[in-house]
């Protein structure tokens, strides 16, 4: 792919803190007009690799684009087209939300009055208070006034609604959108999955600074299993002999087990013979794709719950 | 200090009984832990000077003679309004007062000042108080804590000056009275600095108001001392609480009845302190935040006035501190004039071998203005580093600015500021010493000094690059250092050479001295290089904050 479809482009990517690695070898791609969701738990190095994207850290080796520049060398050039919005977000104490968004605005070349007053209606934020008495979510929304008031080709967003109320995550929901409307680009990181999931073209998940998964989020679902729920005629303990079938929890009629996207077709032929009364079937969440990466899948099923007559079956190399 | 330490130290307050002093053990253990460093090297720096200084003296007054030839002319001007009236200046005793008594109130003041604010206003400030009061913690446990401890340094710094006083075999009441009166000092600007922290919302400006009030207190008890009758202070004295601990008299009339003032002044200080903090909200000050505007400025978005912007009050109170500090030099000059005897040996050994007396007076006055711009530029440069700590320039540089042009702004106030600093108090020095005809002259002597403090801001943005995490601190304590060097250097025996070594030791102390261009031209060398080295090491090192 040529640099210019690329907004962000970093292969192997390593970076040390002293005797701590906090990145070993990460690859990540966001393409120009998407939104790319970037998750990971604390401390698996998204922050890091934000703020080597913004030429505040060295990378200690692989190589590093952004919008086909160098972020160490290029460092102001680049910043003229992006924006960035921190998770914790220090102003000057003594200054008014207003001033601090000024200051931020015009570091990126100027300030567009009529989209800044917009976005702090819709915000709901006022602007002439001491940046001292805000709450974080306050201070969130000066940031994100900041960036989203700009022209910027790249939003860099480190955990941007970490601070917000539901209300304020909707706002910032539908600004994205608008964002991507453009045919700006946006590197979204975050731990709140719904967020992701509605806006996100494509996700990467890190893990101790290497890229676990990658990819168009739906193409992510098909390659991993589909989780089947259904209430059949008989007992649904005769599932379990059916290939393709894993994971398989059952309590006399109601049966819930997982299936590859190759063996869907082949269960759900075979699911027929047992003229099921009730069928819902459900791809992966984003949830269950991360949780995979850290300590499993979630075992827990609405049947699980009901005690002694559930049985589990798990056979070997389900996974 | 992290979370798991507060906890781990506060669980035993869930037992305590209930009262607005629960807890108070457990915070004073965890005050103690978190200043155990800091309170030892408060206490031994200040009592070794007590050992250091007495020998010195021995040395300069061996004999009674000496000292009796000493006691004629220690009663100058410029000793009484710097250091206090000399009153038993023909004992050993009387001469350690006269040399360091003042120099220790003031900063054991200094100390309580900081301290109180530390724990209390910076606490409450990042959120710790919020965390410790959560717990199981009487509303006033931690600050009476904090008022305890403070007041413990100033007990124990006195309690040494005293023991260190006999271990000397000075006269047992005078040095204990050595002692209180010092400890006296740190313990009324304990409740001093309590109301500050009530009233001022962030610990700079806590820190700025009890500052403020410790100058306000030295200049009262300066111009007490300066219309003295012979040697009984004026009635001036009695306005300060600096005043109060002087008329304790120590190896004089040994006086112990103005300690009870001070303790008493304590005392009614931390209770009000303790009221305040009952009617306000955690957090929130006694002075009101106002509203400000809604968009920024032209001005305020250029990286210079921005920084310009953040330094305003303490660019105006720097400013401020330089005239008044001008002023009173000069004023103080001036009334030397009358009383001095050039012929005296003993006169010329205060001011150094100049060309007259007035001379190497105003030499020291424009030292003092070198240094206090020195201290400014520190304060300056080092907002830099508070900018990068706390993540707020992180925001900045990922907007479109450079690395080189954010540091550079912060440089090109600090050393402009200082200079502007320099200027203004020679000039003042001058003129109000010996009218307009010496401002100038005054104010060239002073700017001599301008290349030690860049040498000290060089140090400053040396460590920027190297060694973020302790730089301020670090220039600090090399600033401290070359300060006791130049000011007490002939009082700690320090040859010449050594002294010439310093920063601004070197620098040709004018008038007194003759001038000379090669001190200026190394210092100016050496600050050049340190500061290309700290800024190309800061363009090309990680960002660290906190």
């Amino acid at each position: 792919m040529s640099t210019n479809t690329q907004a962000i482009s970093v292969t192997e990517l390593h970076k040390n803190f002293g005797n701590t690695a906090a990145l070993a070898g990460l690859d990540l791609e966001v393409e120009t007009g998407q939104v790319a969701g970037f998750l990971g738990p604390n401390g698996s190095g998204k922050s890091t690799t934000i703020r080597i994207l913004l030429g505040l850290l060295r990378a200690d080796s692989g190589t590093v684009k952004m919008l086909g520049g160098d972020p160490w060398d290029d460092a102001v050039a680049l910043h003229r087209r992006i924006a960035y919005v921190p998770g914790e977000v220090a102003l000057w104490p003594n200054l008014t939300g207003g001033q601090a968004i000024g200051i931020l605005s015009a570091l990126r070349g100027g300030v567009n009055s009529a989209k800044r007053d917009e976005l702090l209606e819709r915000f709901d934020l006022d602007p002439t208070k001491k940046a001292r008495s805000y709450s974080k979510g306050n201070r969130q929304k000066v940031a994100l006034v900041a960036a989203l008031a700009s022209d910027a080709e790249l939003l860099l967003l480190d955990e941007p609604t970490s601070g917000l109320d539901p209300l304020m995550e909707q706002v910032f929901t539908s600004c994205i959108r608008e964002v991507k409307e453009q045919g700006r680009s946006v590197l979204l990181s975050s731990h709140i999955f719904a967020e992701v999931e509605k806006l996100c073209d494509t996700v990467t998940i890190i893990r101790e600074g290497v890229a676990v998964e990658a990819g168009r989020l739906d193409e992510l679902r098909h390659l991993h299993r589909t989780t089947v729920s259904a209430v059949l005629d008989g007992d649904a303990s005769a599932l379990a002999s059916v290939p393709g079938v894993s994971d398989l929890v059952f309590e006399g009629s109601k049966a819930t087990f997982t299936v590859g996207s190759e063996d869907l077709a082949q269960v759900l032929r075979a699911l027929a013979e047992y003229s099921p009364r009730s069928l819902v079937s459900a791809p992966p969440s984003l949830e269950d794709l991360f949780l995979r990466h850290y300590g499993g899948l979630p075992t827990e099923s609405p049947m699980s719950k009901s005690g002694h007559h559930t049985h589990h079956i798990h056979p070997a190399g389900a996974r | 200090m992290s979370a798991t330490t507060i906890q781990g130290h506060l669980l035993p307050m869930q037992r305590s009984s209930a009262g607005t002093l629960a807890g108070l053990g457990t915070a004073v253990r965890f005050i103690m832990h978190r200043n155990w460093l800091r309170l030892t090297i408060w206490a031994a720096v200040l009592a070794v000077m007590i050992p250091v200084v007495y020998d010195s003296q021995q040395q300069a007054f061996p004999t009674q003679a000496a000292r009796d030839a000493y006691s004629q002319v220690a009663n100058t001007p410029a000793v009484a309004a710097m250091t206090g009236l000399p009153y038993a200046a023909g004992s050993l005793g009387g001469i350690l007062v006269i040399k360091i008594w003042m120099t220790l109130a003031v900063a054991l003041g200094f100390a309580s000042i900081f301290l109180v604010t530390r724990n209390g206003r910076a606490d409450e400030e990042a959120g710790r108080t919020e965390l410790l009061r959560s717990a199981a913690l009487g509303r006033h446990a931690y600050s009476v804590a904090n008022y305890l401890v403070a007041g413990t340094l100033s007990v124990v710094t006195g309690l040494l000056i005293s023991l260190l006083c006999l271990s000397l075999a000075l006269p047992t009441s005078g040095s204990w009275v050595m002692g209180a009166s010092i400890a006296g000092i740190g313990i009324a600007f304990v409740g001093i600095s309590a109301i500050c922290n009530q009233l001022a919302t962030t610990s700079r400006g806590a820190n700025s108001l009890g500052v403020a009030i410790i100058a306000l207190f030295y200049f009262l008890r300066a111009g007490a001392d300066l219309q003295a009758t012979s040697t009984t202070p004026s009635a001036l004295s009695w306005y300060s609480p600096i005043g109060w601990a002087q008329n304790m008299r120590s190896f004089g009339e040994n006086n112990w009845l103005p300690l009870l003032a001070l303790l008493g002044l304590a005392v009614l200080g931390c209770m009000l302190a303790l009221r305040l903090e009952s009617r306000r909200d955690l957090g929130a000050g006694i002075l009101a935040e106002r509203k400000g505007p809604a968009t920024s400025s032209r001005f305020i978005s250029h990286p210079l006035g921005l920084v310009l912007r953040l330094q305003r009050s303490s660019l105006i109170g720097w400013l401020v501190g330089a005239v008044i500090a001008g002023l009173f030099f000069g004023g103080v000059a001036k009334a030397m004039t009358a009383v001095l005897d050039p012929s005296n040996p003993f006169a010329k050994s205060f001011v150094g071998s100049g060309h007259s007396m007035l001379d190497g007076v105003m030499g020291i006055f424009v030292l003092f203005n070198g240094l206090l711009a020195g201290a400014f530029a520190i304060q300056c440069l080092a907002a830099a580093r508070s900018e990068e700590e706390s993540g707020r320039l992180e925001t900045q540089l990922a907007g479109s600015l450079s690395r080189f042009n954010w540091l550079g702004a912060h440089v090109l106030v600090a050393a402009l500021g200082s200079v502007v600093m320099l200027l203004l108090g020679g000039y003042l020095t001058g003129v109000s010493s010996q009218g307009a005809a010496t401002g100038g002259s005054m104010m060239a002597a002073s700017f001599a000094y301008w290349p030690a403090v860049l040498l000290v801001l060089g140090v400053l943005l040396f460590l920027q690059g190297f060694a973020p995490r302790l730089s301020t601190g670090l220039t600090w304590i090399i600033y401290g250092l070359s300060l006791m060097a130049a000011m007490f250097g002939g009082l700690f025996s320090l040859s010449d050479d050594v002294i010439k070594l310093t920063p601004f030791g070197a620098v040709p102390r004018l008038p007194a001295e003759d001038f000379v261009l090669l001190p200026i031209i190394v210092l100016s060398i050496i600050a050049v290089l340190l500061a290309i080295s700290g800024f190309w090491r800061f363009r090309a090192r990680d960002l660290m904050p906190e």
